[in-house]
């Protein structure tokens, strides 16, 4: 071969690497932005990343587009590793007509994504674009229409990661949307259907592209993202790490870890953590910290719907998903965005083989006309749908309070808990001791001369008689009481006895979960 | 003519209720009686507009950039833990509210400085009422 051809496919290489050229990519980085290929650097092992579609050109002739270069079509994809694993990869780069997409960018898009589902391994959409390419028209939509199809078809398949490192407006977000975990970064990401603009000339609102679609607004109250970071750097970290909680496809499990933490670790502290005034609250999150290996717990949305608490932590090295009531926020009550929240994430984990931990500490469904009119019936229905779907091991832990209809929404042994422990001051019973009291000693406490000391002596009857964990257990409901500071030891052994469970459901296209 | 037993603060007391119909003569012919019941609960119920004065006050100091802390769910206020010209930090309880038979911390969502208590101990709040503005 001539030195010549190889020279000439040198130099086209190199064209293509520097994207829109060197003053768009000081731009990139004046605006504190990366640009796709250093993204990619970063996420991938080094050295690994192998890319597909180098030379990938439009096909647009409309509008002057004929004449108009689009180096690498605005979008860099291919594979490489992470912590040794495969993974495909796509990062849009703003840098070339603004990312954005027409239709051969999302055709390379495509192929990696239908490479990814073929060999049972993640991918990662990095996305900084502008939007459709408008001069390409339909074409420009007809690659968003692609994208979204594969996103779904491979959802459930293998772990989908989106993260938001830049705008991504319009239809541009629901591909997104429709992947397992979306990160976003402060300040430099927005998420919105319609902008600032539209909002102000249809509606007359005015709103900061921020306050709109800012990483805070979707990580806190919209709950469409579920990580934000400070800088690109320290997002690709976390996806690195919430990788290492996934298996690279459904059918196999997740990887397992030495973490050194000795599974029959007795936490006396355990013993103590919770009040004994069932009125106060406390941080839930540290008796996650201290059940898990090495008090690490990766939290999954911790700005959205604060009271409930979904992430990962291992035991005994494995990955497990766990769920827990947040007494200290709304007082721990399961409403309509903690519905929302924790039915995605059992369904994720569920999906992934990744069994669950429940940690209930629930006093009823948060009540209010706002929670009815916002539909909490069906919401709520979620929770009980996602748990008895779910064929993991699922092990739940009654810490405090369990009552009602909330009790059974946490994965109560009806529910398809595999093993069901309680603490000895649990509370298990179909309504609060206060509720309950007024209700059924209500003639009692009507005619008596005292009323309010009659009120508060079958309050304590009710709550010694029936708001423990032994009526619970005297009818199997629950498996066992146990001692709070050998907890670590009994839930580990239980994952591990369950490890083998198989379970098997009727044949069906797919469910119909309420939505 | 209806008889009800209504117990308050542990003392039981008889009550009278007659059905007012559209017959003139009726209600002409009971006024003091109409009276006495109708002054009752405006009474009870002066009580808590006490507290909405209050508010208005409060709104001022508002759009002078003030965050609102407000209630994110009904409940009684247990105990209010600051005073006005307070500086608080992030996370420091402001208010314990009890609601859903749980002493709530509301905590300060950011640094800063108190500027008004929109609230006082023992009032009944809604959600999104505001219970403390931040500066």
């Amino acid at each position: 071969m001539s030195i010549e051809k190889v020279e000439k496919l040198k130099a086209a290489k190199e064209k293509i690497r520097l994207g829109g050229g060197i003053d768009k990519i000081e731009k990139q980085h004046k605006s504190g932005k990366l640009t796709a290929r250093e993204r990619i650097n970063l996420l991938l092992d080094e050295g690994s990343f192998i890319e597909l579609d180098t030379f990938v050109e439009h096909r647009c002739t409309n509008f002057g587009m004929d004449k108009k270069k689009a180096p690498g079509e605005g979008v860099v994809t291919g594979y490489g590793t992470i912590d040794g694993r495969l993974v495909f990869v796509y990062a849009q780069d703003f840098t070339v007509i603004g990312g954005s997409l027409g239709e051969m960018h999302a055709a390379k898009i495509c192929k990696v994504q239908d490479m990814a589902l073929k060999m049972g391994a993640p991918i990662i959409g990095l996305n900084d674009s502008g939007g459709a390419r408008i001069q390409e028209g339909v074409d420009a939509l007809s690659g968003y229409g692609k994208i979204f199809y594969k996103n779904t078809i491979s959802s459930g398949v293998i772990p989908q990661i989106s993260v938001i490192m830049g705008p991504c407006a319009g239809g541009a977000v629901y591909s997104p949307a429709l992947t397992d975990f979306i990160f976003m970064i402060e300040n430099t990401s927005k998420m919105f259907i319609t902008g600032p603009q539209v909002i102000k000339t249809v509606t007359g609102e005015d709103v900061s592209a921020e306050k709109l679609g800012g990483a805070m607004t979707h990580n806190s109250i919209s709950g469409v993202a579920h990580f934000v970071d400070s800088t690109e750097e320290d997002a690709i970290n976390r996806i690195k790490k919430l990788l290492s909680f996934l298996p690279s496809n459904n059918l196999e499990d997740p990887p397992v870890f030495d973490t050194e933490d000795d599974m029959n670790r007795i936490d006396e502290i355990l013993n103590e953590i919770v009040p004994d005034n069932p009125n106060k609250p406390y941080d839930m999150k540290e008796i996650i910290k201290i059940i898990a290996d090495n008090g690490d717990f990766f939290e999954v949305q911790p700005y959205f719907a604060q009271n409930i608490i979904t992430g990962f932590i291992r035991l005994n090295g494995k990955s497990v998903g766990v769920i827990a009531n947040q007494p200290k926020v709304l007082a721990g009550c399961l409403d309509i965005n903690a519905s929302d929240k924790a039915s995605r994430f059992i369904r994720t984990c569920d999906a992934f083989n990744i069994p669950l931990l429940n940690l209930v500490d629930v006093p009823g469904f948060l009540p209010g006309t706002d929670q009815e009119y916002g539909g909490i019936i069906r919401h709520g229905a979620k929770m009980l749908y996602a748990y008895s779907e779910a064929t993991v091991p699922k092990v739940t832990l009654v810490i405090r309070k369990a009552y009602g209809g909330s009790y059974l929404a946490m994965c109560s042994k009806d529910m398809g808990a595999d093993l069901v422990f309680a603490w000895p001051n649990a509370e298990i019973a179909v309504m609060g001791p206060e509720g309950a009291a007024n209700i059924i000693f209500r003639k009692e406490i009507q005619n008596s001369e005292d009323p309010l000391a009659t009120r508060t002596e079958k309050i304590k009857e009710y709550r010694d008689t029936v708001a423990n964990p032994y009526v619970a257990a005297s009818r199997g409901f629950v498996d066992d009481v146990i001692e709070p500071m050998t907890t670590r030891q009994r839930v580990i052994s239980a994952f591990d006895m369950l490890s083998s469970k198989r379970e098997n459901r009727p044949a069906k296209k797919h469910g119909n979960i309420p939505l | 003519m209806k008889k009800y037993i209504i117990t308050v603060n542990g003392k039981k007391y008889e009550v009278e209720v007659e059905e007012v119909r559209q017959e003139a003569s009726e209600r002409v012919s009971r006024p003091v009686v109409d009276k006495p019941v109708a002054e009752m609960p405006k009474k009870e119920v002066k009580k808590e507009p006490k507290v909405e004065p209050k508010k208005e006050v409060e709104e001022k100091y508002v759009p002078e950039g003030a965050e609102t802390v407000e209630a994110p769910m009904p409940g009684t206020i247990l105990d209010i833990k600051v005073k006005e010209g307070d500086n608080v930090k992030s996370g420091q309880v402001l208010v314990i509210l009890e609601a859903m038979k749980m002493e709530n911390e509301i905590v300060a969502p950011r640094d800063g400085k108190v500027v008004s208590i929109n609230t006082t101990k023992g009032a009944s709040v809604n959600a999104g009422d505001s219970l403390v503005s931040l500066e």
